[in-house]
């Protein structure tokens, strides 16, 4: 029934829109030969307490990236907490049983580095860079944190008063409100639906809870240390091993994986209200695969062609030849038991309808047709190239070392990539496209002038409703 | 024949070195300079095979025509909008399909355009910077598009966040004077809206030339390879004559502005403050960017531990020199120096820059400690390095560096330069430059919802 409604809205509004290929000039030179993505080495070790440490020595550069993950972000917070983990972030730097906050950042900064702790859904990193003469003073900061991070009473109320007035701050951004609303509705109440504090969970949390998260989330035998830069591995080992080798595990049970949410999202259009607003902010989701299903590469492919690069058919039709809007984008979202699929836009708000149709189209143009040998190989390219430069830095590769640990993937993942991205074919790419864009799967979050949307979207005959 | 000819021109290149310093990091690099006068900088990175690029062109937001406001970012635009012989798209889908990314920045002081790829799409690169350096297609109906995009980022940005950027683009219209440092960069629409295509001609033939250009490539190649296709590629790019640079020196401030702003869109107000800053090449500006990294560089800083811990009249605090362009070393005209501070709807504007005061009064009459010193040192030799790190940063820093200087050496020289700057040399920078008579500030405060029963027939 919502199929047909929406058919029936396409035939109202058909796009115009058909993307000629130019022909490349002639002098332009080709491609040189491909120089295959170097996998950084990594020398992988355990310690006797079960934390697992990976090293990457890089010399010249010098600096060295630290990143070390626990088990448990968004997605392990209470259910009476949403949000909790970033209360946690922001004061796990807020004093130890041996320095003071103002001590840490001093610190820290004597090392070159800053604090960097932020929590993802599945798991909290705490990261830092520091100059390759000052390892050890940052290493110390870092194992104090891991360790004996002391919640001290003053500090937990000076950040839950802050981060009550940046939540207000953040709720006047609209792309804040869409992905909060996105999230929400793909997810509903399951780990994955929450991603921010609430007034009420930030006021009802205490320093005992934060004492008592730590606890159980930071603890050898499920966190992992990645070192990434100018060392020597068994100095740096030696290292790590008198900083960290003190560090023991509760006997209490473990942050549990995040299970796989069991919701269907509804295709609907859910409206944040919001006054004075200039633009839409369009946020579509759909369930999506995550990185370790069998067709995530191919579901990246197509997703590239669709909306993902910037010569992608979306950003060909509404930016670069209709002008609806500045920067749309298309990606998957992938955690480690589910997925989603997402494109989202900021359009003035008379190109409201006229950008959700061809959103629209354009997802449906992706079943229906299947990619040109052309589109499929500028894709495949474009992504492996895509690795290997946003593999260059060292926090870059510290960072993609904690998402596979994560995800209880080895770190040779990263040497696998360019050949399964190689071996794709077009009918994998158009099955992947039919499984996953047909655009009556997606809900859409529309956040702006609440008259401008119920006004412009009315025509596609979807149902409208509040944000959750 | 075709290869006699690039050996011979290659000859007629200006080779430079520069001696190196042996406790700083210097990865290799050698600037040419070729008869139509784009000077070249390369750097070999063999750590990835991949190769960053950046070409910056000598003119940015601050030199747009009168009348233009926003010109120069609409005119970045219009370099992505093809050629005759690469017409829209080629550029993108080129890069993109060689697995790399391209992309554009307008500067108050350089416009830049680089592009990150794996080292197979060098040469493919190349050919297109250098095709679009030749001549442009100049459609009407590619800039009407485009002032539909760019009239859209500007909605994104601006118009439609909380805040609206309001200490990037309204402080420096407020703090100078004269227009090139005293508009608004991003433009206005009604300037935007009465663009042509005759403005990108003239703007294209006065700017846009390789004598007006620094290309810089860092990547897993060698050299004179590299050396070789640039020549290649560029040597038959004219150059052209380009105009006279105009004054844009300010007469000295003499006295504080103040300025309170409503914002439709957000709940909690925020301060703008504004410090005229001292010319780049003056021994005062980089006892600047120091006091500036004091003050400023995350939570061990003196306004993070003052505002937001200690006294708690702040929830946020962020600044430093040329905070709305390249940074406290990249920048060639009058600059600011800017604090952006987000703060709890129950205090007031007074008590937000009292503590803001004794802060900066503190570090005017006693500097800072040889520890607190020693500590920003390292770290901002160590966020230097990081702007260093990635192919297409050292790109960038190596092209900016040279169109201001002629030469890369300050790319390389920041760590070294910050480390000489005495408690002495902040101390006095802190009392003669961040004073009241000096600076500028923009009180940003919630529009009032609350209708009081007296003005219910007001609009």
């Amino acid at each position: 029934m919502k199929i047909l409604c929406l058919s029936l809205a396409l035939l109202l509004v058909a796009s115009t829109y058909a993307q000629k290929e130019q022909p490349l000039p002639k002098d332009l030179p080709p491609f040189g030969p491909e120089k295959p993505l170097r996998a950084p080495e990594v020398r992988k070790t355990k310690l006797e307490n079960g934390l697992t440490v990976w090293l990457v020595p890089r010399s010249g550069f010098p600096k060295v990236s630290f990143t070390l993950a626990v088990v448990g972000g968004y997605a392990a917070d209470p259910r009476d907490r949403p949000g909790f983990s970033q209360l946690l972030t922001a004061t796990i730097d807020q004093g130890t049983k041996k320095r003071t906050a103002r001590q840490i950042a001093e610190d820290m900064q004597d090392a070159g580095g800053d604090v960097n702790a932020f929590a993802v859904r599945d798991a909290i990193h705490i990261s830092t860079s520091v100059l390759s003469s000052k390892t050890t003073e940052g290493l110390a900061v870092l194992a104090d944190l891991a360790d004996e991070a002391a919640f001290p009473d003053n500090e937990v109320t000076l950040a839950k008063r802050n981060l009550t007035d940046q939540l207000e701050q953040e709720e006047t951004d609209p792309s804040f409100q869409a992905n909060r609303a996105i999230a929400k509705v793909l997810f509903g109440n399951g780990p994955y639906g929450v991603f921010s504090p609430t007034r009420d969970s930030l006021a009802a949390a205490t320093s005992a809870e934060l004492r008592g998260e730590f606890a159980r989330r930071f603890r050898p035998d499920h966190a992992a240390l990645l070192v990434v830069g100018d060392f020597s591995p068994d100095q740096m080992l030696s290292l790590i091993r008198g900083k960290f080798g003190a560090w023991h595990s509760p006997s209490s049970p473990p942050v549990a994986p995040a299970s796989a949410p069991s919701v269907t999202a509804p295709h609907a259009i859910f409206i944040v209200p919001r006054p004075e607003s200039v633009q839409t902010t369009l946020a579509f989701g759909a369930s999506g695969p995550h990185r370790g299903d069998s067709d995530f590469e191919t579901t990246e492919v197509a997703n590239a062609i669709y909306g993902g690069m910037f010569g992608s058919r979306l950003v060909n039709n509404i930016r670069e030849d209709k002008g609806y809007t500045y920067s749309p984008s298309a990606f998957l979202q992938s955690f480690r038991s589910a997925g989603a699929m997402r494109t989202q836009a900021d359009v003035r708000n008379a190109a409201t309808g006229p950008s959700f149709n061809e959103i629209l189209y354009e997802m449906n143009r992706m079943v229906t047709t299947s990619p040109t040998e052309n589109e499929l190989q500028q894709a495949k390219r474009n992504l492996v190239g895509i690795e290997a430069i946003s593999l260059q830095s060292n926090d870059e590769v510290a960072g993609e070392l904690a998402d596979l640990w994560m995800r209880g993937l080895p770190p040779e993942e990263i040497g696998n990539y360019g050949r399964k991205v190689a071996a794709i074919t077009a009918d994998e790419v158009n099955a992947a496209a039919k499984k996953y864009f047909p655009a009556a799967h997606f809900s859409v979050v529309a956040v702006g002038e609440e008259k401008v949307i119920r006004e412009a979207l009315a025509p596609f005959g979807l149902p409208i409703v509040p944000a959750p | 024949m075709t290869i006699t000819r690039r050996l011979l021109l290659l000859s007629f290149f200006l080779s430079f070195t520069v001696s190196v310093h042996a406790q700083e990091w210097r990865p290799p690099t050698t600037l040419k300079k070729m008869p139509n006068g784009l000077t070249v900088v390369i750097s070999e990175d063999h750590s990835a095979p991949t190769v960053g690029l950046c070409i910056s062109y000598g003119i940015g937001s601050r030199l747009e025509p009168v009348g233009r406001t926003g010109f120069a970012h609409l005119f970045e635009h219009m370099m992505f909008e093809g050629t005759p012989i690469a017409p829209k798209g080629i550029f993108n889908r080129v890069v993109e399909s060689g697995g790399g990314f391209v992309n554009g920045q307008t500067d108050n002081d350089f416009t830049q355009y680089y592009e990150s790829a794996p080292v197979s799409a060098l040469d493919a690169m190349l050919w297109l910077e250098a095709d679009r350096m030749k001549t442009l297609d100049f459609s009407p109906k590619n800039l009407d598009n485009q002032r539909n995009v760019v009239e859209e980022e500007v909605r994104a940005n601006v118009l439609n966040q909380p805040y609206g950027l309001f200490y990037i683009f309204d402080l420096p219209q407020r703090a100078f004077d004269k227009y090139p440092n005293a508009h608004n960069g991003y433009g206005d629409f009604k300037d935007l809206d009465a663009a042509n295509i005759d403005d990108v001609h003239r703007f294209y033939d006065q700017y846009y030339a390789p004598n007006n250009a620094v290309l810089a490539i860092v990547g897993d190649f060698a050299s004179d390879e590299v050396f070789a296709k640039v020549e290649k590629y560029f040597s038959s790019v004219p150059s052209k004559p380009t105009p006279p640079r105009t004054d844009v020196s300010e007469s000295p401030q003499t006295a504080e502005r103040r300025v309170t702003q409503e914002d439709n869109l957000t709940k909690v107000p925020a301060l703008g403050v504004g410090y005229r800053m001292p010319a780049r090449t003056t021994h005062d500006a980089i006892a600047g960017a120091v006091a500036g990294e004091l003050l400023h560089n995350g939570q061990a800083s003196r306004f993070y531990q003052s505002l937001v811990k200690e006294k708690q009249v702040a929830l946020s605090i962020n600044g430093g020199l040329n905070l709305n362009g390249a940074g406290p070393f990249e920048y060639n005209g009058p600059v600011l120096m800017i604090s952006f501070i987000v703060y709890p709807a129950d205090k007031t504007q007074d008590q937000v820059l009292a503590a803001y005061d004794a802060a900066i009064a503190a570090l005017a009459t006693k500097g800072p400690s040889p520890a607190e010193l020693d500590r920003i040192r390292s770290k901002m030799r160590a966020d230097w390095y990081s702007n260093l790190e990635l192919p297409v940063s050292r790109a960038q820093a190596l092209s900016h560096a040279t169109l201001f200087d002629g030469t890369y050496e300050r790319a390389y020289s920041v760590p070294e330069e910050v480390s000489k700057v005495t408690a002495d040399e902040i101390r006095s920078f802190a009392a003669k430059y961040l004073v009241r008579t000096n600076r500028t500030i923009i009180n940003r405060v919630p529009k009032r919802t609350d209708k009081p029963a007296a003005s219910g027939g007001a609009q």
